[in-house]
């Protein structure tokens, strides 16, 4: 077993679909000044090694981490990058807590960054030479490149979440204005938080409805946009922790579960997944990381939760496979405020990826923000005391869950 | 393709932000070889232009694959036994996709469905015949391949799915 690591401090940059005024450093240095500044007795020379993420190929720059160097003040210090797509912001979380606990000489305090600023590429691209390598086998089986995209709805991720949400508004039956209640929420949240994208505190369920489909179920006005935005996380030791901030916020349990993948196979087989909203990776994935923060009834004993949820569908699924509410009765949830910042279990109080989406960095800005709720520091603080919350991300095709319980505790120790 | 459908743009807080220097640029993307895997697709391909089908089992959990997978990923086993399926399959999900006639202008409604074939344990993307009616389409809708004319050879032989008339009782029951 490692050491104890904790959370003390996490930061964002402010998010917007086009963030003309400020290169892509600039853009990580933002989070990391907003970072240090909540936690005011720690310096960029304290920092023993660096952690750092983005999604390859959407900004058409490639290894950023080595011309970034001097903005992440990471000169002659430990650097590594993790990228893993949608889910790049979790490995990066997972890899600066990895880094602290294994207890290297020297290493106690180490800073995780993830961003994106996708208006300076194409996203189409990117998603497509991500992809490329792996469906250009359908292509020497018959299958052109227009026949595929259009199959896949334009191939972006999209293509993908609205078979699961066909297969998971069938299973519990759900209308299209319980998929708009969840982004009315959503929106709403993100209109409280200062570094939110879409910030619409007027909308109603009915405007969303009135938007066109862009691919049946989700319309225009239900998809998350694409923003440009950082986040920056600092992990140290317990005993530093505890000098560095008032409240320091346990990570008690991670965990990284790929499954099949939905929709499409490996070179060009059959897709393994038969029905992509019963996610048998998530539910694995939240058992191993709350068992190993011996946590027996999330139901019960977890007060907040960040769940990576482009589509408002996936909201509704990612909180019942997570083990948060039971099956097909997340809508009711939502209908009664469960979920709003004041119910009982808060859900996305930063409005969700729903509102704000840089892809490399969101699946990152899911534990910081549930940090954040922990310390009392959220810009959309919760009214009620939060003990213990997760942070959730998801990618690939719809198979890889990462999963962050923190809580205000160390774990308890098993008798 | 959601550019080229109708759009109308939402509210919401904006803030300007001043203008850093932005320099255009472009990539001339290379030319790539991906390298694949695919001898176990061969015996398919074969049946395939005969009209026939077939799935590869996993010898392991008994799972079957259509179309083939090399590697069994719940048991690492390189499944090894054809199985004969029949042309017969059920939407495992689908999607409506919004395209603009490049003619017209007017936005056809095309339902893409995931097929399981009878018999296999896997899903596949394919196209609904142009005859069904986009809102028909449902979960667990009964379809057959329909073949296409003349055979290349490849995936594409299956052209698109039509849609199986059944009158039996039992279907009603699993359409909700």
């Amino acid at each position: 077993m490692g050491r104890q690591v904790c959370i003390a401090s996490a930061g964002f940059s402010e998010h917007a679909s086009k963030r003309s005024d400020v290169s892509m450093p600039e853009l990580v240095s933002e989070a990391i000044e907003d970072c240090l500044n909540k936690a005011p007795s720690v310096d960029i020379n304290d920092i023993d090694a660096f952690v750092n993420g983005n999604m390859p190929a959407f900004e058409g720059a490639n290894m950023p981490e080595l011309w970034m160097t001097d903005w992440m003040g990471a000169r002659n210090k430990p650097l590594l990058r993790i990228t893993t797509g949608g889910t790049t912001g979790g490995s990066v979380t997972i890899g600066g807590y990895y880094t602290v606990a294994a207890g290297l000489p020297g290493i106690d305090t180490v800073l995780a960054i993830a961003f994106e600023q996708q208006s300076q590429g194409d996203t189409s691209t990117g998603l497509a030479s991500v992809a490329y390598g792996e469906i250009s086998v359908l292509n020497s089986l018959g299958i052109t490149y227009e026949q595929l995209t259009q199959l896949l709805s334009a191939g972006a991720a999209i293509g993908v979440a609205s078979y699961q949400a066909t297969n998971y508004m069938r299973r519990s039956k759900i209308t299209e204005e319980d998929l708009a209640r969840v982004v009315v929420q959503n929106r709403h949240n993100a209109a409280k938080t200062w570094w939110a994208h879409l910030k619409m505190p007027d909308l109603t369920i009915e405007d969303v409805l009135n938007t066109p489909y862009i691919s049946y179920p989700l319309r225009y006005g239900m998809v998350c946009p694409a923003s440009d935005g950082a986040c920056a996380l600092l992990f140290t030791t317990e005993e530093k922790a505890k000098e560095l901030c008032d409240i320091p916020v346990y990570v008690n349990g991670v965990a990284s579960v790929a499954n099949e993948t939905g929709v499409l196979g490996y070179n060009g087989s059959g897709a393994g997944q038969l029905d992509t909203s019963e996610q048998l990776g998530a539910m694995k994935s939240a058992e191993l990381a709350f068992n190993q923060a011996k946590i027996s009834f999330p139901r019960k004993e977890i007060d907040y939760a960040e769940v990576y949820s482009p589509f408002p569908n996936q909201e509704l699924m990612w909180v019942e496979r997570l083990g948060l509410f039971e099956e097909n009765s997340a809508t009711e949830m939502y209908k009664n405020g469960v979920t709003a910042p004041k119910g009982e279990l808060p859900i996305n109080c930063s409005g969700g990826v729903n509102s704000t989406n840089a892809i490399g960095a969101s699946a990152m800005e899911r534990p910081a923000e549930a940090a954040l709720q922990i310390m009392g520091k959220a810009s959309n603080q919760v009214p009620k005391t939060v003990h213990n919350a997760i942070g959730h991300g998801w990618g690939g095709i719809i198979n890889l869950i990462t999963m962050i319980v923190m809580g205000d505790e160390p774990a308890r120790k098993a008798k | 393709m959601s550019k080229r459908t109708l759009r109308k743009s939402m509210d919401y807080i904006k803030k300007d932000y001043v203008r850093t220097r932005t320099m255009p640029g472009s990539w001339y993307l290379s030319n790539y070889k991906f390298k694949f895997n695919i001898t176990h697709f061969k015996p398919f391909l074969d049946k395939l232009k005969e009209k026939k089908l077939v799935g590869l089992q996993c010898s392991s959990c008994n799972r079957v694959f259509f179309p083939p997978r090399l590697v069994c990923g719940k048991c690492m086993v390189k499944p090894d036994r054809w199985v004969d399926l029949r042309e017969t399959g059920r939407v495992a999900s689908f999607t409506i996709t919004y395209l603009k006639d490049p003619e017209t202008g007017d936005v056809l409604e095309r339902p893409i469905v995931l097929v399981q074939q009878d018999g296999s344990d896997t899903t596949f993307t394919a196209e609904l015949s142009p005859d069904v009616d986009y809102k028909d389409t449902y979960i667990g809708m009964p379809v057959k391949i329909h073949w296409a004319e003349d055979l290349k050879g490849g995936l594409m032989e299956i052209l698109y799915y039509d849609l199986v008339e059944d009158d039996s009782k039992d279907l009603e029951l699993r359409k909700d």
